[in-house]
């Protein structure tokens, strides 16, 4: 049997859902059960399991951040244009 | 040449059959390189969200998405093709990202404050390693929302509004999927610390997803 600080650090340093059936039953079993840590730990994996999905939807949330500095942008075309110089004369 | 054994799954099947280690490297689909000089035009807007989303800092992003530009340059001939390049520059940019932070975290050296360490010092912590026996409740269900983007929306808005450290620490816990040790060597902090930032932005999250969002299912 799980004590609560074991539960509680496990989820410490795993996402609940990267363990193995074995230890998800296990941490679940006492999470159920537990009325010290239960409601706590229930939280965490909540989080966890909400900003797994985030990162699933990230990649398109980016289309809405704002465009980098137009000048920026110039400055930073004439560097790169300077610095592959070289590199891109000898590829191909 | 057979070289070695790999695992190749046939119709479903997992077969153990020898390949040529050869052919494996050739076989894999080639991603034409696009050369630096439309790097800016292409990719700079896409790296420059990315490190927003993580620095929320505008002069610092520019930054990193240069630093990222010039690093790939020289890195180019250890591309090898086998992704396209906006994701092969973002993983160099992810190095750049965890630079930034270790940079700010050395500059504003990351304290413990007396709130902290009554937490890390209570009593439930030290025999239970959890904040309360009775956390507040959610005021909405957030997995009802998973298939609503505008909720996403919100929530990476709140993101960016939790405070240092708790948010420092929530990117390359959480976001970046690093591991304890590796954030605690990046932000110099102790495992425990950790524990009470991470906890902090779990807390600040759920307390700005309540108030910003207004979708349905709220109670
Ligand atoms: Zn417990």
């Amino acid at each position: 049997m799980l004590t609560c600080k074991q539960v509680s650090k496990v989820l410490q340093n795993e996402d609940y859902e990267n363990l193995s059936p074995l230890r998800r039953f296990l941490l679940m079993f006492h999470i159920k059960l537990c009325a010290v840590c239960g409601k706590f730990n229930r939280q965490v994996i909540d989080s966890q399991d909400m900003c797994c999905n985030f990162k699933r939807q990230e990649e398109s949330l980016l289309e809405k951040e704002p465009p980098m500095d137009a000048d920026r942008k110039d400055a930073l075309k004439k560097l790169l244009s300077e610095q592959s110089g070289d590199s891109t004369l000898h590829r191909s | 040449m057979f070289s070695s054994t790999h695992m190749t799954f046939i119709d479903g099947h997992a077969a153990s059959v020898i390949v040529p280690r050869k052919s494996t490297v050739t076989s894999q689909p080639k991603v034409p390189i696009t050369p630096p000089e439309k790097w800016v035009e292409l990719y700079s807007d896409y790296l420059y969200g990315f490190a927003m989303s993580r620095l929320r800092d505008p002069e610092a992003s520019a930054d990193c998405v240069q630093d990222t530009f010039l690093a790939g340059i020289k890195a180019l001939n250890r591309f090898d093709g086998s992704r396209d390049i906006k994701f092969w520059l973002r993983g160099i940019m992810r190095n750049k990202i965890v630079d930034q932070i270790r940079k700010t975290v050395k500059e504003n050296k990351v304290d413990i404050d007396s709130e902290d360490e009554t937490l890390l010092e209570s009593f439930w912590f030290r025999f239970s390693g959890i904040a309360t026996t009775n956390p507040e409740p959610w005021q909405f269900n957030p997995r009802k929302q998973y298939d609503n983007t505008e909720f996403w929306v919100v929530f990476r808005e709140c993101i960016d509004s939790v405070k240092n450290p708790a948010r420092q620490a929530f990117v390359l816990r959480v976001l970046e999927d690093m591991t304890t040790e590796e954030v605690c060597k990046i932000m110099d902090i102790t495992p425990n610390y950790l524990w009470v930032l991470l906890h902090r932005a779990r807390q600040q999250l759920k307390e700005l997803l309540e108030e910003k969002w207004t979708g349905p299912d709220v109670m």
